[in-house]
């Protein structure tokens, strides 16, 4: 397009591209510097983070804030019930998302329409914090693994952005494959799954990294610790840590952990190098990621 | 004929089955919580239940009214969601429209590809960046001593809140927000772009003209959505962000459900409190709806 262009560029369009050029780049440097800042003061002496000098990179490499969390059992654990609630939600959420939003596109349905209403009303009413909890204690999943996997893995949103994409699959498909004599449930899980990997990718990706983010649910569902998910340890570690308990946890009046006692760390280099923890995956995945999200924003633009 | 019913019910059957999981979890966790706004009305034991304890009618209603901290909610609550959607609401679109400006693609993809990331990242997360920069010898301070200001701790003082909250939002939400507006631009004709080259028009006529008009209907739609959303702040990040220091502008709705509601076991009053919310956000979204209708033949339903 610019090679035939036309119309001839006006001085103040030029200083316009220089200012963008810039604007973008202050945009990357004020993205990136937080997160380097972080990883730096992650990977620094502890004398240098008390003393303030890290900015761009680390201060006297070392890795003792890293040696401090891999010793502690709530960062394993924190990491164990994160995987488990996050594939946890996302194997319920695409199944029952699935075999909700097939039927609903299917005409002879008879109870269609009801459905789709039923579903609409929670888009626009709830229950709130309260009411919820209070049913969660009646159910007796409080404190329990469930709380954090089942509620939220039906939404009508969802339903509505499958039933979407499944209209737009051939309706010659499953009407052939009917005629061969399969049932809906086969139709459903031989035909149109497979043609919606790119749906199911997206949606899987979304719930993994949502569930891996989330943290509320767990403040007020789960009591005990070694049900937390590693984001509520990551909270407890930015608003709990500070200088008395690692000394408690080194043990510095002999006891407690000698390794800990010969690596000097401050509650900031912990704490950073926690962030550090707490958000690897997600950036370990976000590269494989990219393709999908674009795509799964227009799925929710479509529905929008 | 028989036959053929059979059929049908049959497979009518084997949908209502694969309806039945879905169905029961939207019964169980939406519309049993609906049900359990009762509590509003009553005195709740839990030892009776919700539909057996004691009917007081708008007592916890009335409740709240009458205490000199509801005032002080409100007002947070509506300002930090009418400040935020003012500031976060056209961020990405100013974005995105730069983006669209950017001729070396290349360099495009690169700060698109990072602009999107902070999106993915935990609000945990976030707030402890936050805090990291915002201490005594945090960035923030790094860059006012530039200045010649004494340091200052940004957190406990109210008049920075909502700066931090709406700042970090945007740091976070602006370039992710910006990926549907992009969409919308990339649906326009490239010989649109020709013709009005032809008809002698600048950058910003075309940005005006073209793509602005390209991405309207989806500014509006977006803009209903946020206007109904208005009183939802985001309460979670508050309550990693606020201290006692900051209640006065922090202290927003949903913050008070939790912290007086389920960590006091005021559950009444602050059900009532969460049911005339939703009420009022229903009713800004069906008026936003309407009026949207009336302007620009746009709506949600």
């Amino acid at each position: 397009m610019s090679t035939r262009r036309r119309y001839q560029q006006k001085w103040h369009e030029t200083l316009f591209d220089l200012f963008n050029v810039l604007f973008m780049a202050g945009l990357l440097v004020v993205i990136i510097y937080p997160f380097l800042h972080i990883v730096s003061i992650s990977f620094s002496s502890e004398d240098s983070v008390v003393r303030n000098t890290v900015s761009f990179f680390p201060r006297g490499f070392n890795t003792s804030n890293y040696g401090y969390i891999l010793r502690d059992r709530m960062v394993y654990f924190g990491y164990r019930n994160s995987i488990f609630y996050a594939t946890g939600s996302t194997v319920l959420m695409l199944l029952f998302t699935s075999m909700m939003a097939y039927p609903l596109m299917i005409d002879a349905f008879p109870i269609k329409k009801f459905l789709t209403v039923y579903l609409s009303i929670t888009m626009f009413f709830g229950g709130g914090l309260i009411p919820s909890y209070v049913l969660m204690d009646q159910l007796g999943m409080i404190n329990t693994p469930w709380v954090m996997i089942i509620p939220g893995c039906v939404s009508a949103m969802t339903v509505f952005m499958f039933r979407t994409f499944f209209k737009n699959i051939p309706a010659e498909l499953r009407e052939s494959a009917q005629l061969d004599g399969a049932g809906h449930m086969a139709i459903l899980f031989r035909i149109v799954l497979p043609l919606s990997k790119a749906l199911l990718a997206t949606f899987a990706l979304f719930n993994i990294v949502g569930v891996w983010n989330s943290w509320f649910n767990g403040l007020v569902y789960l009591k005990s610790e070694e049900l937390y998910p590693l984001q509520l340890v990551l909270r407890s570690y930015l608003y709990k840590l500070d200088m008395t308990a690692i000394m408690r946890r080194a043990g510095a009046q002999g006891g407690g952990d000698a390794f800990l006692r010969n690596q000097p760390v401050s509650p900031k280099g912990v704490q950073m190098a926690m962030i550090v923890v707490a958000m690897f995956p997600v950036m370990m995945i976000y590269p494989f990621f990219q393709k999908y999200f674009v795509k799964g924003v227009m799925i929710g633009a479509i529905k929008g | 004929m028989v036959k053929r019913a059979i059929q049908s019910f049959n497979n009518n059957r084997a949908l209502f089955l694969m309806v039945l999981p879905g169905f029961l979890v939207v019964l169980i966790f939406h519309y049993f919580p609906m049900y359990g706004i009762l509590m509003a009305f009553k005195n709740f034991s839990p030892r009776l239940g919700i539909w057996n304890s004691k009917w007081v009618g708008l007592t916890h209603f009335q409740g709240f009214f009458n205490n000199p901290l509801s005032g002080r909610l409100m007002t947070n609550t509506l300002l930090l969601g009418i400040y935020s959607l003012l500031w976060s609401f056209p961020a990405p679109i100013i974005l995105a429209l730069l983006f669209n400006e950017l001729r070396a693609l290349r360099y495009k993809k690169l700060v698109q590809t990072v602009s999107y990331f902070p999106y993915f990242i935990s609000v945990v997360v976030v707030c402890g960046m936050l805090r990291e920069m915002t201490s005594r010898e945090g960035l923030f301070n790094q860059i006012t001593a530039l200045f010649g200001r004494e340091p200052k701790m940004f957190l406990l003082e109210p008049k920075y809140f909502r700066t931090i909250f709406i700042a970090s939002g945007i740091w976070q939400g602006v370039g992710f927000g910006s990926i549907i507006y992009l969409a919308a631009l990339s649906g326009v004709d490239p010989e649109l772009y020709d013709v009005a080259d032809i008809d002698g028009a600048g950058r910003f006529m075309k940005m005006i003209h073209i793509s602005w008009q390209a991405i309207k209907p989806t500014t509006i739609v977006l803009l209903i959505f946020n206007l109904g959303g208005i009183l939802g702040t985001d309460f979670q990040k508050v309550l990693l962000l606020y201290t006692p220091d900051t209640y006065s502008v922090a202290d927003v709705i949903g913050t008070y459900v939790y912290r007086e509601g389920l960590l006091g076991g005021r559950y009444e009053s602050a059900t009532a409190i969460g049911l005339f919310m939703s009420a009022i956000s229903f009713v800004i979204l069906v008026l936003a709806n309407a009026i949207s209708r009336r302007l620009s033949e746009t709506s949600l339903w």
